[in-house]
């Protein structure tokens, strides 16, 4: 009993340091005023100012789009490679995990430039400032992707499980993609959900790829900063709620899923 | 000509030879038990005949067609693995289908045959189920159902039982054998227990080291090994030489090859029996006593040399250890190896 109160202490105590920042964030961004201790006179005008514009709109769009984007090459390009070497060449694994952990070593800044002054004035489509985008954000999540996927193909046995599919008559590549990537979906939505926050919430590489080129919503943010302190509240606040419906959204189709497949 | 013919099989792994030219015919509908200690090759000779390796040199036929080069999909040979091997995702219901899916059967004769598998391993209200909700005999059922729905030329056991528990792998060894007998399919069997292979097998392949050192009926391998190999892995032979055998009978004895003797041929008692010329008899000293279930094994010392003799377990009067005892074998239970 004196271990649950405990450890609903420590629930409590975390969720509490975790909301504060989001739910004043929020607070800052509906009071009309809030120049002495205390705020002055409801508003929401900051939400409609910024659910109205059409930019911020249009870079909610970008954002999503190059947060999935990288994430689905990722992941179709670690399966293949895993695939060849759970099948064909599992001496090459070692190698693929050091390729896929050098990524974490290097700062943002540091891939964003090397890629812009590689790329910046290489023949299309390599110079066009979303494909540059979507190549350095594949960079930039590969040590998550890798890992989560990793991890998962070691807890199904991979190999078994393809040799047991094998001797009931199914091809090696239909037996991974048709039995294995069903059995590891939910290691590979946690990492997209880890890669999409990382690539949602990233400044530095999209200010100096993209910067006005490919107007993120974290841009905008950026840029909304300068005008107003509450302006800049509401939008991180949407971003917030956008991200978590998100995520609620990827975990409610992957459990569906999974359910189904259960009931079946 | 047998219904699978592996000729002259080798196989490397790098320099490590694990199959040295092996020659081996199997014939259809036979219960055929690979039986050896582990990394004695029997696993690798039976990935080899599913495909799953590629052999170093040598011939495979199956049912007179060589399937040596043939895909492991395309072999039509059904296998049971060890760690189940069961898609986690799916129901016991759609594990065993994935066979029949694959062959594209039609909707409802795989309903008809999965069911029926299903009725034959004896899992009726477990077919919603999927593997993390079944127990480990109830998941190598679904194993083995899901690799006999599709009615495969061969189906080969790769130590399916050796994860569950005593009393659950004596019902599953007896389930399989009945499986067998009514579906007649031809059954490769691989175990390093030779209890196991004995109740299994029509016949036993006794592998050592990449080759093998005797194929026989069971009883035959039980009570005429020709190796000394075969002696020490089946039953608990004890192995002497001609001069200890000599040493310890307190004759002479004729020939140049070492004896086996079966620890229950050897009788012990209190009293000196009445032998005739076709058995020895001799004095020994009572060194220790284990019981195993209803057999109770002694060790016992002559001259110095230690053997083992077993006394069904039929009430609580036991030899006394450093009491002597009269023991008399048999000769014709004496085997020259």
């Amino acid at each position: 009993m004196i271990k649950n109160k405990s450890s609903m202490f420590v629930i409590i105590a975390i969720t509490i340091y975790l909301i504060m920042p989001i739910v004043f964030t929020f607070f800052y961004s509906i009071f009309a005023e809030w120049n002495e201790v205390l705020p002055k006179g409801l508003t929401f005008r900051y939400y409609i100012q910024i659910l109205t514009d059409l930019h911020f709109m249009e870079s909610i769009g970008r954002t999503l789009f190059i947060s999935i984007l990288p994430i689905v090459l990722c992941t179709i390009v670690i399966l293949l490679a895993m695939y060849v070497v759970i099948v064909f060449a599992p001496q090459y694994d070692k190698y693929i995990q050091v390729l896929s952990t050098i990524p974490y070593a290097l700062q943002g800044v540091i891939i964003a430039i090397s890629v812009l002054s590689l790329y910046a004035d290489a023949p299309a489509p390599f110079s066009n400032r979303m494909v540059m985008l979507t190549g350095t954000y594949c960079i930039l999540i590969l040590p998550y992707m890798y890992q989560g996927i990793k991890n998962s193909l070691n807890t199904v046995n991979a190999p078994r499980l393809i040799e047991a599919a094998q001797m009931l008559g199914a091809s090696r590549i239909y037996a991974f993609f048709a039995v294995i990537v069903p059995n590891i979906l939910s290691g590979i939505t946690v990492s997209a959900l880890l890669s999409a926050a990382i690539i949602f919430g990233d400044f530095v590489i999209v200010n100096i790829i993209g910067g006005n080129y490919f107007e993120t919503s974290q841009v905008y943010l950026y840029k909304a900063m300068f005008k107003s302190g509450q302006l800049t509240s509401a939008i991180g606040v949407v971003l917030f709620v956008i991200t978590l419906l998100l995520s609620a959204g990827v975990y409610f189709i992957k459990n569906k899923k999974l359910n189904h497949g259960e009931m079946k | 000509m047998g219904y699978i013919i592996f000729e002259g099989i080798n196989k490397y792994f790098g320099t490590n030879h694990v199959l040295k030219n092996i020659h081996l015919e199997i014939n259809q509908g036979d219960f055929v038990t690979l039986l050896g200690s582990s990394g004695c090759g029997k696993s690798t000779l039976l990935r080899c005949l599913a495909g799953l390796e590629t052999i170093s040199s040598g011939r495979i036929f199956l049912d007179g067609e060589d399937i040596t080069e043939k895909n492991p999909k395309d072999r039509n040979v059904g296998m049971i693995f060890q760690q189940y091997s069961l898609f986690p995702n799916m129901s016991a219901f759609d594990n065993i289908a994935f066979g029949l899916k694959m062959k594209k059967m039609a909707k409802d004769e795989i309903e008809e045959r999965v069911y029926k598998a299903i009725k034959m391993v004896e899992l009726v209200g477990k077919e919603k189920q999927v593997p993390a909700q079944l127990s480990g005999g109830q998941q190598q059922r679904v194993a083995l159902a899901r690799a006999i729905v599709a009615e495969p030329k061969v189906l080969l056991l790769d130590e399916p039982l050796s994860a569950i528990d005593a009393k659950l792998r004596r019902s599953l060894q007896a389930r399989i054998r009945e499986i067998h007998k009514e579906l007649k399919i031809t059954s490769i069997f691989v175990t390093h227990d030779q209890d196991e292979a004995m109740i299994m097998s029509d016949v036993i392949h006794l592998f050592n080291n990449g080759t093998i050192e005797q194929s026989d009926k069971p009883i035959d391998l039980y009570t005429a090994p020709k190796t000394p190999f075969a002696a020490g892995f089946i039953g608990h032979y004890n192995i002497l030489t001609k001069e200890v055998f000599s040493k310890m009978i307190h004759k002479d004895f004729e020939g140049t090859y070492d004896i086996a003797i079966r620890p229950e041929t050897i009788e012990l008692s209190s009293i000196p029996h009445e032998v005739d010329n076709q058995a020895y008899q001799f004095i020994a000293t009572i060194k220790d006593h284990t019981l195993h279930g209803n057999v109770l094994r002694y060790t016992l010392f002559v001259n110095d040399i230690e053997f083992k003799a077993d006394v069904l377990f039929r009430s609580f009067k036991l030899f006394h250890h450093g009491k002597p005892v009269y023991v008399s074998i048999e000769k014709h239970n004496c085997l020259i190896l």
